[in-house]
């Protein structure tokens, strides 16, 4: 195969991947009651345009059995069946097989016949008969010579006079308020601005000015006239007036095109040939562009300024075609290539910090030319920075589409009827992370069916209904991603988790504990809850195991659990892997990051604000409420416990479910970006420490987990209570 | 110079990869003069801005399809000469049919070598 073709291959590996994902989209449609031909079509079309590729590749297993799902798709198109819940569950089942087999096909193997041989039964079942192949013998179709054919070639020079199409043309009227003037804008500099999108014929209208003595400065009398050709569109245009938007009458609208224009095809209403060829209907809108309206009269004065958009800005939008959207222009780029431009904006913040900390401390002034360019020389930093993360930003959509498979597998598996919702797929988050969360969120979704949801008898008892509910959505919150995984079943059996516990030795029998201290028992390595090990849960994969891969993207995983009603996880993620802001401290001789995103509020202590409480408890008032204090140096066993804490410099910590600890540290030197070096490779999950970094001057500092350390530090403290004359030393890390 | 040489053609298909395998085709064939369009209503666009001799679509695509766009070229003063090629996945007797009656000067089945797209362009307008 040539290099062209082999790149036409891999590429249709590529878009196999996005029809099949707006093949889901179109079945989750429908089994959400969608009936629409359009809908169906959606389906169709995917399944169609797989095969049509397949087949110029030879991909035979591929086309046969597309060609099989195509039939019945077909046959639902036309309305010889109709679309019910088996015949939907096939689907989706064919759409799952589909995926394999393009993922096989791309990587030169096949499945095997047991695979594909149930599902193609049902196929062949779903439809009564193949249908009759209607197609045309193509003896029967005599080929209709080109009219135009050498003739056609010397319009060529008639057709090529044309040329471009016209530049397009606007007609502008701007008309500062006062305000405008007050607020320090200068009209001349958004004069300035429209001359360099084209050529601009610009004229003031002065004829409201009065003479001198009755002139009044606080009057808005100028307006100006524009007539710009350019284009860079209108969106363009009106951009330029951004800054002065509410301070000024503005109107911008597209003028007649004087520019030859006889090619262009005019396109009446068409009818819908006739029914039996399904065509779509077509609601299109002529291809030229729409007849604007004349510009503005001159002589008015005071013409209000249209809202938000003119009639032709929405003439523009729907355009561009009947029912689908126009899919925005994308570049396809080697992940490498990012990568690397990950690495090197890394590389580039750290010597950014490493300038601004030694021209700090050369002793420049503030304001000299060089402090200040390093200061946009930051701001332009961070800018790439977060447009190159921007990049490796994905939706999460294909990682729930994968998860609807799952559900759908593992529901059938344990002979249960679940329905997956899913909310917030678009919402966006690192490569990544979203290919290192496939496998604990497998793991948690199948939990939710096979543990989380009661059998179907148990539901209908319980007064639920019978079909089971999971529930996965993402959101953005506080600059983390948070993904839910929530079920409608029965909760956690309390009891029954905490006896396991104490078979299993993982705690002291008769231990006395929190509801939300027994939930997560479930994360403790050896905490197996399959009473009967089913299929699908008991594949040595333990909650700990899951808690472990989100640590090790940066993340958190947490439970809440309502008996009868259900249980919710929530794991909440690092929007990127590669940087983060933190707070630069001090504590004893080592400098410590701690992400921002941990740190509620800094405050500093007075005297007598701590108090003890227990044997080495101290808690500090923090408005209304008491908060524990942990004081980092001790517990990371730099320096001793100090005697007191007046004037200490706290930080207060909070975790996602809303508890709070005060964090004692010696001085807090910076507030700064810093680029996430990983230690796991190296020395694999310390507690308390999520990564590294290289600070301006070369350091390297330790990034803290602020939560992780809490969570262990106040743990230790419960359960081996160290004698109180020689306090934390015990709990040093190892 | 021969006719491929100087012959302009119009790709219009909505999957990129059809796109590529038909322009792969055609220069494998010697034609030299290619554009493409990913719908019906970027290939009324483009044929207004570079006219072409023929238009080779793909039959099923999303909004208009490849006879509602033959339907439009034909509406067209100076489009309704072009020439039309309809790619399809299947001949299906209702496809072929309405086609002859809008003026489709030709079709080809999926999938094909370039041979067979060579044979249906000369069905069209000679030896190229």
């Amino acid at each position: 195969m040539s290099d062209a073709m082999q790149e036409i291959r891999a590429s249709f590996f590529v878009e196999c991947e996005e029809l099949l994902e707006s093949l889901q989209d179109g079945l989750q449609a429908m089994q959400d009651g969608a009936t629409d031909t359009e809908t169906v079509n959606i389906v169709f079309r995917a399944v169609h345009s797989i095969k049509g590729g397949a087949g110029a590749f030879g991909l035979d297993q591929l086309v046969m059995f597309a060609h099989s799902f195509e039939t019945v798709m077909d046959e639902l198109r036309a309305g010889r069946i109709t679309a019910d819940d088996n015949l939907l569950a096939l689907f989706f089942q064919c759409g799952d097989l589909l995926l394999d087999l393009v993922r096989a096909a791309r990587d030169d193997t096949e499945l095997s016949e047991d695979q594909l041989a149930p599902v193609l039964k049902q196929l062949g079942e779903a439809v009564d008969l193949e249908p009759e192949d209607e197609e045309v013998d193509p003896a029967e179709f005599t080929p209709m010579a080109l009219s135009l054919d050498l003739p056609g070639l010397d319009d060529m020079a008639d057709l090529a006079e044309v040329g471009p199409p016209a530049t397009p043309r606007y007609h502008i009227r701007f008309s500062p308020q006062h305000d405008l003037y007050t607020s320090g804008n200068e009209p001349l500099f958004l004069l300035r601005a429209l001359r360099d999108f084209g050529q601009a014929q610009i004229t003031c209208v002065v004829g409201d000015v009065p003479l001198i003595d009755k002139y009044d400065q606080a009057q808005n009398l100028l307006t100006w006239n524009i007539e710009l050709e350019s284009d860079v569109g209108e969106d363009m245009i009106r951009e330029v007036f951004d800054f002065v938007d509410g301070l000024c009458k503005l109107s911008i609208e597209p003028m007649p095109q004087t520019g030859t224009d006889v090619l262009a095809p005019t396109l009446p209403d068409l009818d819908p040939p006739s029914a039996e060829d399904a065509l779509p209907p077509l609601d299109t809108a002529p291809v030229d562009p729409a007849e604007p309206d004349p510009p503005a009269p001159e002589a008015e004065t005071t013409e209000p300024a249209p809202p938000s958009k003119p009639a032709s800005a929405t003439t523009e939008s729907g355009k561009s075609g009947g029912n689908s959207t126009a899919p925005k222009p994308t570049v396809r780029v080697d992940l490498e290539r990012i990568d690397r431009l990950v690495n090197l904006v890394g590389e580039l913040v750290i010597n950014q910090s490493m300038l601004s900390q030694s021209v700090a401390l050369s002793g420049l002034s503030g304001n000299s030319q060089i402090a200040a360019g390093l200061d946009e020389f930051q701001q332009l930093t961070r800018d790439i920075q977060d447009s190159v993360m921007m990049i490796r930003a994905q939706p999460v959509k294909s990682l729930f589409q994968r998860m609807a498979r799952i559900v759908r597998e593992s529901a059938s598996d344990v002979g249960k009827t679940v329905r997956l919702r899913t909310e917030g797929e678009s919402t966006e988050i690192d490569k990544t992370v979203i290919e290192r969360l496939a496998d604990p969120l497998t793991h948690m979704i199948r939990n939710a069916v096979d543990h989380g949801l009661e059998s179907t008898e148990k539901r209908l008892e319980a007064g639920k209904p019978a079909e089971g509910r999971v529930n996965l959505t993402a959101s953005h919150r506080s600059g983390r991603v948070v993904i839910e995984v929530s079920d409608d079943g029965g909760g956690i059996n309390r009891p029954k988790v905490k006896s396991i516990a104490e078979e299993k030795g993982l705690i002291p029998p008769d231990q006395t504990m929190s509801d939300s201290d027994i939930d997560n028992l479930l994360f403790m390595p050896g905490f197996s809850t399959a009473s009967e090990i089913s299929n699908l849960s008991g594949r040595g994969v333990g909650m700990d195991v899951v808690k472990n891969a989100i640590s090790s993207l940066g993340g958190r995983i947490t439970i809440v659990s309502d008996p009868g009603k259900g249980t919710t996880f929530s794991i909440s993620l690092p929007l990127t892997l590669a940087v983060l802001d933190g707070m630069v401290v001090r504590v004893g001789t080592e400098t410590l990051v701690v992400p921002l995103s941990a740190i509620s509020e800094t405050l500093s202590l007075r005297a007598g604000d701590s108090r003890t409480l227990g044997p080495n408890t101290q808690v500090v008032p923090v408005r209304d409420s008491f908060v524990p204090l942990i004081d980092l140096g001790t517990e990371l066993g730099y320096i001793a416990p100090r005697e007191s804490y007046e004037g200490a410099i706290v930080l207060l910590i909070s975790q996602e479910n809303g508890d709070r600890a005060a964090m004692v540290v010696d001085a807090i030197e910076d507030q700064r970006q810093v680029v996430i070096k990983g230690l796991q490779d190296s020395y694999g999950h310390v507690p308390g420490v999520a990564a590294a970094t290289i600070l301006g001057d070369g350091q390297i500092a330790l990034i803290l987990d602020p939560i992780d350390l809490l969570t262990n530090a106040s743990g230790r403290s419960r359960t081996e209570t160290a004698p109180s004359a020689e306090p934390e030393t015990a709990e040093v890390h190892p | 110079m021969a006719l491929r040489d100087q012959l302009r053609i119009l790709v219009v298909d909505d999957m990129s990869t059809s796109r590529g395998l038909i322009t792969q085709a055609l220069e494998t064939i010697g034609i030299r003069n290619i554009t493409t369009a990913s719908d019906g209503q970027g290939a009324l666009k483009s044929i207004k801005a570079s006219p072409v001799h023929i238009v080779v679509s793909d039959y099923n695509m999303p909004g208009m399809d490849g006879l509602a766009l033959l339907h439009a070229l034909r509406q067209g003063p100076k489009t309704k000469g072009v020439g039309f090629l309809l790619i399809t996945g299947r001949a299906d007797r209702a496809i072929i049919e309405h086609g002859r009656k809008l003026g489709m000067n030709n079709y080809l089945k999926k999938p094909f070598e370039a041979a067979d797209l060579k044979s249906a362009i000369e069905a069209m307008v000679g030896r190229l």
